[in-house]
């Protein structure tokens, strides 16, 4: 008669709800990380992979100084485009939440539906703007002018493209953030005595951090892992540590470096991840929680 | 609004205004072009203007965007369906009933968002091939398109669900509706937009991913990976018509949105004047 | 309790309720009658919710017994205990009209879809509901979505009709007329009807019994006007109506009543059950059984009454009373309530505050 028999005192409605997805996480991306954890410590030969547990891929990584620029380049690149992407989301996510009216979420959808088109197409139509045959340099060209060579195959191209990726995550998440925030707290603050500037720094940055932190991570993340944009648009000086990595899975066969590469890359976004973390006072941004 | 009397605050605005306008030229004067140059007879420099619909013919023709286009759909509306099932389930898992570990399982579900798709293509290629032995297949392909679809998902349907009140389930159920009837009748009537919302994204996440499902298929097509090799290998004026149509598409659902708004059939979540 | 009297609607038996470490409910033992409006009167916190959600089956007790009707229903499902709920947000589906929501309990129990139109106009008739049948819930004022929440609860003529604060988010004036409209359906329908309110005029307005809860148990059980004029603790005393307190020490006992010192004050009360001399005592007094004269006029006070002396501080009308607000010497101070007909006092005015010797509660500490 009463419920609370031992099977029942266990699967609750709690666990029939959560556990189907943490099982599938469990199976189709901590598994596989794991696996990738292992391989690192093993060694490829002849594209085939052998189980001897061995730190030589890691030695190769941080021995050879191609490797060390790739990931440095790579890690350059994903803060500097992090950063100029929270500059230029930070107005537009503000002006969209704070004066489009009833047309707010139709702004916000229209910056990020080049989304919805694949990455691979966004960049082709970038290439058709920047690339040496592109309007740009042909313009420059028929006019008589020379080409501007900054924007042909370069790491500056590349930042360009990743901007133009990644932007739109980075305005979503602060304004998701925004649309939630009070302004009335800035009258307050102003009836206080707080200027714009100092009413902005002192209420609105602090309390929508969390939302621009999250949009800084979901910029720098794909950024550490580019491989498409730097290939397209970087030329051979661009060599992304994204593109070192696929080469590993691809071309030269050699899963065990790769796999190496792929923990490194890891660590890295965690790394971002946990500084990021760490920057959030849960008590001091406004949070209150979810549920009961 | 009462600022507009205030001309410092209309003086700071008008800068913001700009930056949006200019944020929207640069994502999308690429796109325009490519349309403009997918008319073209000559893509590489499309000017004076001479125009054909040559390319779209090519496009329709080719039975190897078909195929692409076949497993794109497939891809997107299986990982659509599991991400949006599995994200709803668990949102309603942690609001409702509240548990010790309900921080533990949002870490879980949101942490694919923190992961690159490289990694989680090449990880599950490594745990595929290696592991289980298994070839690329779809299934593992729309499993692994997913694993980001849930966490995005996640955070779609957690957003909303927030403000919704469970004890109106409560309610249902003392005046005799069983759990199933009561999800059916009251819950999901009220949940559905955010639910469509968390398809949407997850459907189209999956249909136009390139790293994942390209490590998980091998040589199976899907529409990115097809527009990847004609990238590599020299741009087909198929490819700047397929990116023309993708865009149109989208923007006629923003189109047929705009209207709604207009007209004041539809709010879209805005609640003020 | 083997065998069930049939006029006994619903009975708890030794309810408990923990969550986790903290106990909710402790040991309630409770029969309600078939033509009963019973109210569970209680602070915030003091478990009367969580006993009405282990009645409509929204929580299992820890232990004890449910009965309805004389049937077992401590771990029956909600769906299947057939009792009427009002919500305290009303909590009306928002995507269907005002008769779907009505008619939802209906359709869930499967009743004929002519029985079910049948039984509507009754509701919507006898809730005053004309007219909007084809509403949605936020085209309705506050005070029509409480009746469209009551007839959802009543349709089904359920064995039993649970309302959790009903009345809490509607105006005041609103507020007292649904009092006695619940109340007069409650007497026409003659369902008995559980109502938990924080709100002792509430309580005191439509219900035929109270049951003052805190901290998981029950104060007190019994009649409204026993509740208000001889409550069984000094919560209790504290919480049913305005009163003031008074603590000090027994001098001597005297067969009815007791003579104790309040802060140097000589005072005749009431006795306390087993108060002796020398415990420590607290007496208290509702304001309107306390009067204020001016002090020149000290010999119309009566012959076996308490008086101090005083000055009055305030008066604040409330209307259909007053409330004379007087400093005691020694900083303390004494509320005493009238009519505001028979106001020929002034503010800073010397008054006495007097009360019979019978009148009051004392409890020993």
């Amino acid at each position: 008669m009463k419920p609370d028999s031992t099977w029942r005192a266990f699967i609750t409605p709690f666990v029939l709800l959560t556990g189907p997805g943490t099982i599938f996480i469990s199976i189709t991306l901590l598994l596989p990380l794991l696996t990738i954890v292992m391989f690192s410590f093993w060694r490829t030969e002849s594209y085939e992979l052998y189980a001897d547990w061995n730190l030589d891929n890691y030695r190769v990584l941080f021995g050879e100084a191609a490797y060390r620029t790739f990931l440095i380049r790579s890690v350059v690149s994903a803060a500097l485009t992090s950063f100029i992407c929270l500059v230029l989301a930070w107005p537009v996510a503000y002006y969209i939440a704070r004066h489009g009216g009833r047309y707010r979420l139709l702004l916000v959808l229209l910056l990020a539906a080049p989304f919805f088109t694949g990455v691979i197409l966004r960049i082709a139509a970038l290439q058709g703007i920047l690339g040496p045959g592109g309007l740009i340099n042909m313009t420059l060209g028929l006019a008589g002018f020379a080409p501007i060579k900054l924007l042909m195959y370069t790491q500056f191209a590349a930042t360009i493209g990743h901007i133009y990726l990644y932007i739109p995550f980075m305005v979503t998440a602060i304004y998701l953030s925004l649309v939630n925030f009070d302004f009335a707290l800035l009258d307050t603050a102003k009836i206080n005595g707080a200027g714009p500037f100092r009413a902005f720094a002192e209420v609105t940055w602090p309390l929508n951090w969390i939302g621009t932190s999250i949009g800084t991570v979901l910029v720098f993340i794909p950024c550490l892992a580019s491989t498409i944009t730097p290939r397209f648009l970087g030329g051979p000086n661009a060599t992304s540590f994204g593109m070192s990595l696929s080469q590993q899975f691809g071309e030269t066969g050699t899963w065990a470096l790769g796999s190496a590469m792929s923990v490194v890359m890891f660590i890295f976004s965690f790394l971002v991840i946990a500084v990021m973390s760490l920057t959030i006072d849960l008590r001091r941004s406004g949070f209150t929680g979810v549920g009961k | 609004m009462i600022d507009l009397t205030d001309r410092s605050e209309r003086w700071r605005r008008r800068p913001m205004a700009g930056l949006l306008n200019l944020l929207y030229v640069f994502l999308y004067a690429p796109i325009l072009y490519v349309i403009y140059a997918s008319f073209s007879q000559d893509i590489v420099w499309p000017f004076p203007p001479a125009f054909t619909s040559q390319a779209y013919a090519d496009l329709v023709s080719n039975s190897l965007y078909s195929d692409a286009l076949f497993n794109s759909l497939i891809i997107g509306l299986g990982s659509g369906i599991i991400s949006t099932a599995i994200a709803t389930a668990g949102v309603i898992g942690i609001l409702r009933y509240p548990s010790k570990r309900r921080t533990l399982i949002i870490v879980i579900f949101l942490s694919p968002l923190f992961v690159a798709e490289l990694l989680i293509g090449i990880s599950s290629l490594a745990f595929n091939a290696r592991i289980l032995g298994l070839p690329g297949n779809m299934v593992s392909a729309i499993a692994a398109n997913a694993v980001e679809g849930v966490a995005f998902s996640f955070l779609i349907i957690l957003s909303q669900l927030v403000r919704y009140d469970w004890q109106m389930d409560e309610a249902a159920m003392v005046f005799g509706a069983r759990p199933a009837r009561c999800f059916w009748e009251v819950t999901l009537p009220t949940i559905w937009p955010s639910l469509l919302g968390a398809f949407l994204i997850s459907f189209i996440l999956a249909f136009n991913n390139l790293e994942i499902s390209f490590y998980n298929l091998g040589a199976i097509p899907t529409l990115p990976s097809v527009a990847w090799g004609s990238l590599r290998f020299g741009l087909g004026p198929e490819l700047f018509a397929l990116a023309a149509l993708t865009n149109g598409f989208v923007f006629l659902i923003f189109a047929v949105m705009y209207v709604l708004m207009r007209t004041g059939l539809v709010k879209f979540g805005y609640r003020g004047k | 309790m083997s065998t069930h009297d049939d006029t006994v609607s619903l009975s708890l038996q030794d309810i408990c309720k923990q969550f986790g470490p903290v106990k909710a409910v402790e040991g309630v033992n409770l029969d309600i009658r078939q033509d009963e409006f019973f109210a569970l009167l209680g602070p915030s916190g003091s478990g009367k919710t969580t006993l009405l959600r282990i009645i409509a089956g929204l929580e299992h007790p820890t232990s004890g017994r449910v009965m309805v009707g004389g049937h077992d229903v401590t771990y029956m499902p909600p769906y299947h205990r057939r009792i009427g709920m009002v919500f305290q947000n009303f909590l009306l589906f928002p995507h269907k009209t005002v008769a779907e929501n009505i008619v939802f309990p209906l359709r869930m129990q499967n009743i004929a879809k002519a029985q079910r139109g049948e039984r509507l106009s009754w509701a919507i008739h006898l809730l005053r509901l004309e007219g909007l049948e084809a509403r949605y819930p936020h085209e309705l004022s506050g005070g029509q979505q409480q009746r469209v929440s009551l007839a959802r609860g009543l349709i089904s003529r359920p064995a039993l009709l649970l309302l959790d604060e009903p009345l809490a988010n509607l105006d005041r004036e609103l507020r007292a007329e649904m009092e006695i409209e619940i109340r007069r359906y409650q007497k026409e329908l003659k369902i008995p009807f559980i109502y938990v309110t924080h709100n002792q005029e509430e309580a005191l307005t439509m219900s035929d019994r109270i049951a003052v809860m805190r901290n998981g148990i029950f104060e007190q059980v019994g009649h409204r006007t026993e509740v208000y004029q001889k409550p069984a603790t000094a919560f209790v005393a504290g919480f049913v109506g305005q009163s003031n307190q008074m603590k000090g020490k027994v001098d001597t006992v005297n067969g009815g009543l007791l003579a104790f010192t309040w802060k140097g004050t000589k005072l005749v009360v009431p006795h306390a059950g087993n108060a002796k001399a020398g415990d420590p005592l607290r007496f208290m007094i509702k304001h309107e059984d306390v009067q204020v004269e001016i002090a020149s006029t000290k010999s119309t006070i009566p012959a076996n009454h308490n008086h101090i002396p005083g000055k009055l501080r305030d008066i604040i009308f409330k209307g259909q009373t007053v409330n004379y607000l007087i400093d005691l010497e020694g900083g303390m101070e004494i509320v005493a309530s009238g009519s505001p007909r028979d106001m020929k006092l002034s503010v800073g005015d010397l008054v006495f505050a007097f009360w019979p010797q019978e009148a009051g509660t004392s409890f020993k500490l």
